[in-house]
């Protein structure tokens, strides 16, 4: 089958933007995984409850960019509550424990969002409403701000990670923990502050991607799903790889439902998810293990 | 608050009577699992003293340095630092007040660099730039090989430069006592003398080293008193000069 060259161009540009946003999700879960081992399942409700306080805190200000803000904080000191409550008990427990926990609290929380702002899904308008003509299609620009945006807040975080004290005490918790500690890294502090961080990029996220699709109490599920295909392919716990392995998986998505439907191009990502497991199971964008 | 300031009796009074060690390890005893492995271990380490701990393998040697750290808490026993209870207290509590633990395995961060490796101790609140300038200085002087591979990752480095390594991150946090749990393992030799110096060096600033080691004469040379430890307990205690002389007590506790 021959397929047009605009259409293929299309499709490009729409698999970069949801896999800048799905690098945001992975990159803060795989930053969570790579320091504490935990794998959080409530990764996906963070996404969804951020993307609801960006819906009220639109409706109170008007203004998206504060929402945006407002969002992330918010989430961030939810996510530090979330590890303070529920899993720093858990430390030093089997690992099985922390995966009960997190996926106890998504279920907490999707069903309190469920209860609190119902079934119906709310709608976030675009702060920005200009389209431009891209072949047949008058695109949006708010899509490109989206990619734009994820690319700063990304960079961001690495810049926080690669200079500074801050980023050198996370990386170090990162590589050995006990010894951290030893050198005085507040090693407690460190893990609640990544939880938090991680948490807030979840919100971040939600906001940003809520004027595309709606916001529900379902919306974290499917992302979550996606964000962890992509951290196993990625490689656990290597932030670049889980942005190389989002962008990538994403782009597979947009091609392929270039001949099959959206909803169908989702088993290319299970596809890569399994021939990564057989083939490369320490992840495909890490350097080779020796 | 610390204790101090609680008691009633004579506030003005320092917690640090002339005479009193920097640390004193009285009865602790520690568990790993069921087995018992520290079994009332005590000891007394002085200002800017250089003190040996010697005994056989798995005897609790480092558990005895692990549990000073912070890294492995005594279930009874005490421990005071400078006069202050530390036993109990988590592992960066610890480090902050002066403590630094150099581990066997020496635990570089592989993945940052040499730089990066000694400010995870330097970064401190009340450290000035200037003052961490001179501790990096320092640390530089004592190890010119550190300097020239700043910017490499610890992990990239050979097992003595990351042993200087190890040592010089512990120093970055101006401690009172540096716990080193066998330097020299595995060194070649011109590296074993090296580090002996430093032990020295460290101590003529005031520093007091705990120092666990297999070599011997190593041991004698260096440090001014010798713990053994035996089956989780200390059995015999003397200075470095008598055994130099006697060594019976190596002959019976070390079966050397």
């Amino acid at each position: 089958m021959n397929i047009p060259f605009d259409q293929f161009l299309i499709q490009t540009i729409n698999g970069i933007v949801t896999g800048m946003i799905l690098a945001m999700v992975a990159s803060g879960l795989t930053l969570i995984f790579g320091i504490m081992d935990v794998v959080n399942f409530a990764h996906g409700e963070l996404f969804m409850l951020g993307a609801y306080v960006g819906v009220l805190t639109l409706a109170a200000t008007g203004n998206f960019w504060i929402a945006l803000i407002a969002a992330t904080l918010a989430i961030a000191v939810l996510g530090a509550v979330i590890y303070l409550t529920t899993l720093r008990p858990l430390i030093g427990r089997d690992p099985l424990t922390t995966i009960l926990a997190t996926f106890g609290v998504s279920l907490v929380l999707q069903n309190y969002a469920l209860w609190q702002f119902g079934p119906v899904a709310r709608k976030i308008e675009e702060p920005i409403t200009g389209h431009f003509s891209l072949f047949y299609l008058e695109y949006p620009y708010y899509r490109l701000a989206i990619a734009v945006l994820a690319v700063a807040i990304i960079g961001g975080l690495w810049l926080f990670l690669k200079h500074g004290t801050y980023g050198i005490w996370i990386r170090a918790t990162t590589q050995d923990r006990v010894m951290a500690q030893a050198m005085g890294i507040p090693v407690p502090w460190v893990l609640t502050a990544v939880f938090a961080i991680g948490a807030g990029m979840a919100a971040a996220s939600g906001v940003l991607f809520g004027p595309l699709v709606g916001v529900n109490s379902q919306m974290g599920t499917s992302w979550v799903l996606r964000a962890f295909i992509v951290v196993v392919v990625g490689g656990m716990g290597s932030i670049s790889g889980s942005i190389a392995a989002a962008i990538f998986i994403s782009l597979l998505e947009a091609y392929a439902s270039l001949w099959v439907s959206p909803a169908q191009a989702v088993i290319v990502s299970f596809v890569v998810l399994i021939l990564t497991l057989l083939f490369r199971p320490t992840g495909l964008f890490v350097p080779t293990p020796k | 608050m610390s204790v101090a300031e609680a008691a009633p009796a004579a506030p003005s009074v320092a917690p640090t009577v002339e005479g009193e060690p920097l640390l004193r390890v009285a009865g602790i005893h520690t568990y790993y699992g069921k087995s018992h492995i520290l079994d009332g271990v005590s000891l007394t380490v002085g200002r800017a003293e250089i003190v040996g701990l010697l005994g056989r393998n798995g005897v609790g040697k480092s558990t005895t340095l692990k549990a000073i750290a912070g890294i492995v808490h005594p279930r009874s026993g005490a421990i005071a630092f400078d006069g202050q209870p530390v036993a109990g207290l988590a592992p960066h509590t610890v480090a902050r007040l002066g403590i630094a633990y150099v581990p066997e395995e020496r635990r570089i961060f592989p993945y940052l660099t040499v730089l990066e490796n000694l400010r995870t101790g330097l970064d401190r609140r009340g450290v000035s730039k200037a003052r961490k300038a001179a501790l990096l200085d320092k640390a530089y002087a004592y190890f010119p090989r550190l300097a020239e591979r700043r910017a490499q990752f610890g992990g990239t480095l050979s097992g003595g430069e990351q042993q200087m390594l190890a040592i010089a991150r512990a120093m970055m946090l101006e401690p009172k006592v540096i716990l080193l749990d066998e330097p020299t393992e595995g060194l070649m030799p011109s590296m074993v003398s090296q580090i002996a110096q430093i032990v020295g060096a460290l101590s003529r600033e005031g520093v007091a080293v705990l120092l666990v080691e297999q070599n011997v004469p190593l041991t004698l040379e260096a440090c001014r008193r010798v713990y053994f430890i035996e089956k989780g307990v200390v059995r015999h205690h003397a200075l470095a000069a008598e055994l130099s002389l006697d060594h019976s007590a190596i002959h019976q506790y070390l079966g050397v």
